[in-house]
């Protein structure tokens, strides 16, 4: 007989979730799921549309990563439509998403999972944001944080036709080319970004890293995984955003399949779970074995840590330089093969930091590419294949579209693989860890428990709800003790 | 042209998930209603959090328009909390970004120039989960409601909506 603990943080503003924990006999915890809901339809209110217009509608999915969507839904229609988008505009998709990449890695780590370690993982929650991050370091990083997603927002508004649901991706190239006088802004904020990554690095290292009670956190034992972990690389094994092959290596270091995205079916299967209507994809082989670490297992990871963890270097210098201090720092050095990955899963943070450097350097390559103002852009597509797969890395995990449609290109099946769901598994198993850390026979002190709680799903950026926008209810968390039967004996609350 | 621009309404939401759109669905009749008018800019908005904290700077007063859920709500009931309401919400939960008390606060600290008012109306939504462009009934009734209180705040004289509601 199991009790069941239900924490529920429910305000619409930030998406639904829930988190279940299942108590055993002995009041340990005996399971831990996270739970979001379901958006119910979308496949159908896409099918019979042309294909065409997916790019503009999936980027409607979620307000929080629409470029994402917009990018993989375009790459898409590339093979839907057979045709190869000229080199110019491969490369200002690639400088649109970098921005994209600025903004969203900025927002994370200074409003969402940096307040845990810059104000402390023990602080009141109310100071767990962004507001105790000023307080603790300063009024200026509040503004220099609004002047990057101002500049980079411009970026992408310029690039992409609207600031937030763009516009521009099409089959086949991208809809405008830049002026001269446009690639002169992009350059400069390109390496305003760089200067801001560097800073923000540093305040990792001088907060986070030089602080033995939070270094502890990040190396010690409670947020830690031995899984698989996915992620897109160039032809030289480098880490992409934009474009190159999935590749999967194994809890050891090495590499495990290396595929084109039109393969995903191939490798990837998603479990379904009597008690969620949540999917949980998996390595076919292995195969699913339950929520369980170890190569035996195809639960996978697809997240900034992982995709650091796939790659064999970076392509920009300073992302590099960082990248090779990162290892260091956890002592992940190759041994006859591929350096062992960072198995630590709150290092996802400073992965995180190392992927918003590399997409700084990379939009000022771009930027400074001689290419990038050509006014080549679009590649006309003539047939249509019925079948399109296009795949990015979002910043929460690989994104995969997969279209199918008629000989006049109207869609007869729609299937997405987002980011958070590569790792539903996953954030389950650490919320697990985290629970089994501070819950015992049934006892626990609750802020220790919720804060712990809430840094093992934070770290992964989960992406709860797709309706990020709407105004506020009254639940801001609830945890229910429930006995065997059910009935609730025992409720809390933090409103915050 | 934007220093003429005092009042900005913004509705939020997501224009292809049921009711969520509500808020759209009421500044785009609203938008019709106010052509002519001068020194108001009528804005949909696809997020929360910070972007809508920094679609707010630079204008005096703010008009919000979104939908809500609440424990045991009527659908199609319609809300006019306080900003100040909104406080008493603030936690640190959220996955993605902060949530309105928390970004404007965070925006006042950073020097920004946000509205002195700022006003909400939230239509009490029955289905957010489905992907529909079409409301639920009572939420579609509610939308003519709002609009005529968002039109009675603003204090202008505006013509009759037409044709804004699909």
């Amino acid at each position: 007989m199991k009790k069941r603990i239900s924490i529920n943080p429910i305000t619409r503003l930030e998406g639904h979730g829930k988190i279940e924990i299942f108590l055993n006999e002995d009041g340990g915890v005996a399971n831990a799921y996270l739970q979001v809901p379901e958006l119910r339809g979308f496949e159908q209110f896409c099918l019979g549309r042309p294909a065409e217009e997916m790019p503009v509608i999936t980027n409607r999915i979620c307000g929080v990563c629409p470029e994402a969507h917009h990018m993989a839904a375009t790459k898409a229609l590339d093979r839907l439509f057979a045709t190869d988008p000229p080199s110019a505009a491969k490369k200002l998709r690639e400088l649109f998403y970098s921005a994209f990449y600025v903004t969203d890695h900025t927002t994370h780590f200074y409003a969402l999972g940096g307040p845990d370690f810059i104000v402390g993982p023990d602080a009141p929650p109310a100071e767990r944001n962004i507001l105790g991050v000023i307080r603790k370091v300063g009024l200026d990083i509040g503004k220099e944080v609004i002047a990057c997603r101002a500049r980079n927002h411009h970026i992408i508004q310029m690039l992409g036709g609207r600031q937030i649901h763009p516009a521009a991706g099409m089959p086949g190239g991208w809809s405008k080319s830049i002026t001269e006088t446009e690639r002169v802004e992009i350059e400069a904020t390109a390496r305003k970004n760089i200067e801001f990554s560097l800073f923000t690095l540093k305040i990792f290292d001088t907060i986070v890293w030089n602080n033995p009670a939070f270094r502890e956190l990040v190396t010690g034992d409670t947020f830690l995984h031995r899984t698989y972990y996915m992620g897109t690389v160039d032809e030289q094994n480098r880490l992409n955003f934009y474009d190159g092959k999935i590749r999967v290596v194994d809890p050891d270091g090495s590499e495990f399949l290396k595929y084109d995205a039109a393969e995903y079916a191939t490798h990837i299967a998603e479990r379904v779970e009597p008690w969620t209507y949540l999917k949980f994809p998996f390595l076919r082989n292995p195969g699913w074995k339950g929520f369980v670490d170890g190569a035996k297992s195809g639960v996978y990871c697809a997240t900034p840590l992982a995709r650091l963890n796939v790659s064999d270097r970076l392509a920009t210098p300073l992302a590099q330089e960082h990248f090779e201090k990162f290892c260091e720092a956890f002592g992940t050095k190759p041994a006859g093969g591929r350096r062992p990955p960072v198995h630590h899963r709150m290092a996802t943070h400073w992965a995180r930091l190392i992927e918003l450097l590399y997409a700084a350097e990379r939009m000022l390559e771009l930027a400074t590419d001689p290419e990038i103002t050509s006014p080549e852009v679009r590649t006309l597509p003539h047939e249509v294949t019925g079948v399109g797969i296009g795949s990015v890395e979002a910043p929460r995990g690989t994104l995969i579209h997969h279209y199918v449609t008629d000989s006049k290109g109207m869609l007869e099946k729609v299937n997405l693989i987002v980011g958070t769901t590569n790792n539903h598994a996953a954030i389950s198993m650490s919320i697990r860890k985290a629970a089994e850390e501070l819950i015992r026979r049934g006892q626990m002190v609750e802020e220790t428990v919720l804060n712990r709680i809430e840094m093992a799903f934070r770290l992964y950026d989960p992406c709860l709800s797709c309706a990020t926008h709407a105004l506020p209810g009254t639940m801001p968390l609830v945890v229910n003790f429930r006995d065997p039967a059910g009935a609730v004996v025992r409720s809390f609350r933090r409103d915050g | 042209m934007r220093a003429l621009v005092e009042t900005i309404v913004i509705g939020l939401g997501n224009p292809v998930l049921s009711d969520d759109a509500v808020g759209l669905r009421v500044v785009r009749c609203l938008a019709w209603r106010l052509r002519g008018v001068d020194g108001i800019e009528v804005r949909e908005l696809y997020s929360g959090g910070i972007r809508l904290m920094e679609a707010l700077v630079g204008f005096e007063r703010a008009v919000i328009v979104d939908a809500i859920v609440t424990q045991g709500g009527r659908p199609g009931t319609v809300y006019s909390p306080a900003v100040g309401d909104l406080f008493e919400t603030r936690n640190t939960h959220s996955t993605h970004d902060a949530n309105l008390a928390v970004a404007l606060e965070f925006g006042r600290l950073a020097g920004l120039r946000l509205p002195t008012e700022i006003r909400i109306w939230a239509v009490e939504a029955l289905d957010v989960t489905s992907f529909s462009e079409r409301l639920t009934v009572h939420v579609e009734r509610a939308v003519p409601v709002v609009l005529d209180d968002v039109v009675r705040f603003l204090g202008v004289a505006a013509g009759a909506c037409n044709g804004a509601s699909t």
